[in-house]
Order: C-alpha cells, then structure tokens, then sequence
C-alpha cells in the first residue's frame, strides 16, 4: 500500500554531526491507512546500492526529538507517530554518501496488528528481522527508489 | 425513520497520505457534497497525538463537527498487542485500551466505537461499565471472511477468526443484559465475486495465468481450500500469499443477505464497503459495484426497519497503488458515486 511513495524523492542527505560525515537519511511515511505507536516501529529493511544496512545501524528522527536507535525506539510504548507525520530514517555509514543518485530498496517493520495472532510469543522472544514481509503493511514488497543526494545539512 | 448515510473517512485514505485533504475538508465533503450528516473515523488516522488528544483537538473536532451539523456516528479502534515489545498485552490491558478508546470517543461526541473481529469476548465484557457509563456502544465487526451465522456456507480459509463470532457476541448481550454492544457488520461479507481492481493488479504482481486458473477454479464452484491445492499443484513454488487468494478466490458471499434480519436489533452502524463503483450499463449516472450485493441486503433492512447508518467505506485504491500516481483512482468520487447508489436503494 503506497509502498512506492514511502520515501520522500527529495529528501535523501548526508548526515554530519561534529564535521564528520556519518551517514545518509531520509524521509519516511507510515505503509498504512494510521498511525501507530512508536514502540511497534521495529526497523527497517534498508539496502543502498547493493549494500545492506541492519537495524543495528538505523536511528529514527520524530516528533521533533534526535535520532533514537531502535533499542530505544522499541521502550516508547505510550509515544505514538501520527499518521500525517514524515520521519527520518538515519543511517550509520562512515563517509556518507557521494554525489549524485542512489539506489535504496525499503521495507518497513511495524508490529501493527488487529488482535491476537499465533506468532505473539514468538515475536516477543525474537522480533521479525526486517524483509521479511512481517509489518511491511498490505504488500509484502520490498520497494526500491532512485534517489539523488541532496545538499548537506549541518547537525550540531 | 429510514436508513441513514455516512462516510467512513478511511475512504480518503490515499487523498489523506498525499495531503490533499484533511479531515475538516472531509467534514465538509459529506455536508456539502453528499448532504448527509454520518461521519466516522480511524482513531489513528485522525487524532493527533493519539491516544492523549489535546484539549484544543476535541474542541476544535467537536465546533466543526457543529458548525456543520453533522452527527459523528462510529469511531474504528484498533488492538496491537505489542505495544509493550516486552510481553503480549493481555486481556486486562487490551480492555484498558478500549475503555480509553471509549473515553475518547465520547470526548469526540461518537456514539460507538467498533470493535475488531479479533477482539476477545472477554475483553468487550470488561469494558461494558465503561461503554455503559460514557453512553458509548461496542460494536464488534463482521468482516469478511466471517458469516453472521456459522455453517451456512462452507469454510474459507483463516488461521484465526471463529466462525461463531457473532454468537459468542450474542450470548455476551444476553448474559450481561447490556443495551452497550452490539454489531457492525461490514458490507465485504455480501460480497460474490472477485473486484475487477484486485483482478487486475495480482495480475500485474503474480503470473496472469495462474490468476485466470485461480478465476477459472473457483468459479467453477471450487472452495478456496481446493484452489489452493490445485494451484500448488499446477503452479509449485508459486509464492502466493494467502491474502492473494482470499481476495480473488471467491465465488458466494461469506453471509447469506437474509441472515441480516435477525441482526438488526443489535447492529450498531454498518460498513459500506466497496471497492470499484462503476456505471451501470445504460443508465448514465447510476453506479453499482458488480462484487458486492446492495440490493438484496439493503431490502431486508427497509423491510425490518434498520434506521441506523451505513457509512461508506471505500477500499479499492490499494489496487491502484502500483502503477504510478496518476493511475490512483479517485477516492472522493468513488465515495459520490456510491452514494448515489446507497441513496437510490434507500429511496431517499
């Protein structure tokens, strides 16, 4: 569902933090018809030309707070991302990005369910890795975006 | 009193997500467009900073909602056991959850929430004191693949949803002897046949062939459970998802229109659903659904006097996702046009 307009088109940029480039990020959208809490926000599936980055190198930039990991992101349980907001994604990637376009394929882990389902138990112990399908929404694809890099923009 | 019309703003999904429209621009499409007064919501799609609305949002919500008279009729709330990451919510805290939906929706002036299928019984039990203190109804939803009577028709596939839904609910009114649950049946359960929309797009996504032979099967009469052996079969490492086939493998309705009779003291709104109004053949201006019996259903309900609503609920713009943004269809004027349908039907 929307799964192609996920990313924002012109919102990829490197990240710099203390004058170093540290990654690339970008903006994204909810792959459903609402929002959710921010706790079932479980990463994402994201590759960069042909490169796989996990959810251990993922932070999330919303409701107006810094990136947070999705360690922490996982703890929000009564914070919640509405429907009509864009987040960043950010990406840990020494050096960041170079010029000009990029291929990223995407697919978002949300946990978001309508009740009880078989695999409850089984995703507390061990929560989907992103990819697979699990929380990416009605469609199970992973959808994949041309991207040009956009001016730097300076973090404190 | 006749039936009465509404819209489900989870039609304007997609006009929502590209920012065309807010919900105060959807308030004002059903007053001045369809003129009629029934408004229902998706919590999370509309309420800002859910599940703490400010105090600025419920007003702001409830003076527009009177500015334009409008009655808001049912507010769709939701279950996602994990939200805690850290162990699957239980029955006590899924009722906490809806005894504050409860309590917002009353904030908001709606008269029901709806309930998922998948919410337990016991769970709608425990907030019956709550439902009853703030005047605000449960209604828990048929929605397809359920029936409304259990065993009428034979099974579809479904790792999870009771057949007997809707009598475990019954028994649950009759034991409690509650005036504040009740049933809002979705119109997807009158649907025969596959939408021409979904047709199209799983044949964009999946080998077309094995789309027709799946048509071809099932309208043959074959159940879903046998297509999907014969497509294993005749197509192995096919990749089909389950929802793949529940959406086109269907060849009767999941509910026999007449079952609706005996429901209507206890519905509490009804779901339009629809997924593709298209002309009717010859009679310019007159739009039908060519998956989903109306007709048949809408007549038992004038004939025993449902004076409820039934909010439209427009869902087949996911079909239409794939292909580019200006092949999206358009969600206001397939709401129109269902209207115009709904409204012939009633007799308005």
């Amino acid at each position: 569902m929307l799964d192609d307009y996920l990313i924002r088109k012109d919102s990829l940029q490197n990240v710099i933090e203390n004058g170093k480039v540290t990654g690339f990020k970008f903006a994204v959208r909810i792959a459903d018809y609402r929002g959710c809490f921010l706790s079932l926000v479980n990463g994402y599936y994201v590759q960069c030309d042909g490169i796989d980055y996990p959810v251990s190198l993922q932070r999330l930039e919303i409701n107006q707070r810094p990136p947070r990991s999705f360690a922490e992101i996982k703890k929000c349980v009564w914070e919640h991302w509405d429907y009509d907001d864009e987040a960043f994604l950010h990406v840990t990637k020494e050096g960041g990005l170079a010029d000009g376009l990029h291929v990223i394929k995407l697919q978002q882990s949300i946990l978001a369910q309508y009740g009880y389902m078989p695999w409850d138990e089984a995703w507390v112990q061990n929560p989907p890795v992103p990819g697979g399908g699990a929380g990416s929404g009605k469609t199970d694809t992973i959808s994949t975006f041309q991207l040009e890099l956009q001016k730097q923009e300076v973090m404190a | 009193m006749s039936i009465r019309t509404g819209v489900s703003f989870y039609s304007y999904q997609q006009t929502q997500f590209f920012g065309k429209m807010t919900w105060k621009d959807m308030i004002r499409e059903v007053h001045d467009h369809l003129k009629t007064d029934g408004v229902e919501i998706i919590d999370e799609a509309i309420i800002r900073h859910y599940p703490f609305p400010t105090e600025e949002f419920i007003f702001d919500w409830n003076n527009e909602m009177a500015r334009y008279g409008m009655n808001a009729v049912t507010m769709d709330v939701y279950l996602d056991v994990h939200q805690f990451r850290d162990h699957v919510m239980n029955h006590r805290e899924a009722a906490e959850r809806l005894k504050n939906d409860i309590k917002i929706a009353a904030r908001m002036g709606f008269k029901n929430v709806r309930a998922l299928c998948l919410v337990p019984t016991d769970v709608i039990e425990m907030a019956i004191p709550t439902a009853e203190k703030y005047d605000v109804r449960i209604g828990k939803e048929i929605h397809a693949p359920l029936p409304i009577k259990a065993g009428v028709h034979h099974g579809k596939i479904d790792p999870v949803l009771d057949p007997r839904m809707v009598d475990q609910l019954l028994e649950l009114i009759q034991k409690t002897g509650t005036r504040h649950v009740g049933l809002v049946p979705d119109f997807g359960v009158f649907q025969h046949k596959p939408t021409d929309l979904a047709i199209a797009y799983f044949k964009r996504h999946y080998n077309p062939d094995m789309i027709d032979y799946i048509l071809e099967k099932s309208a043959q009469g074959h159940s879903t459970t046998d297509v999907k052996l014969m497509i294993d079969e005749k197509f192995p490492g096919n990749g089909l998802h389950f929802m793949t086939l529940g959406a086109i493998a269907i060849n009767e309705s999941c509910a026999r229109p007449e079952d609706i009779i005996e429901i209507i003291p206890h519905i509490v709104s009804i779901h339009g659903k629809f997924y593709h109004m298209t002309e009717v053949e010859g009679q310019p201006g007159t739009f039908e659904d060519k998956a989903i019996d109306y007709a048949t259903p809408i007549q038992y309900l004038k004939e025993h006097g449902f004076s409820g609503y039934i909010n439209s609920e427009f869902e087949g713009q996911r079909y239409c996702h794939d292909t580019g943004i200006e092949n999206m269809i358009d969600e206001v004027e397939q709401v129109r046009r269902h209207h115009e349908m709904l409204n012939r039907l009633i007799g308005k």
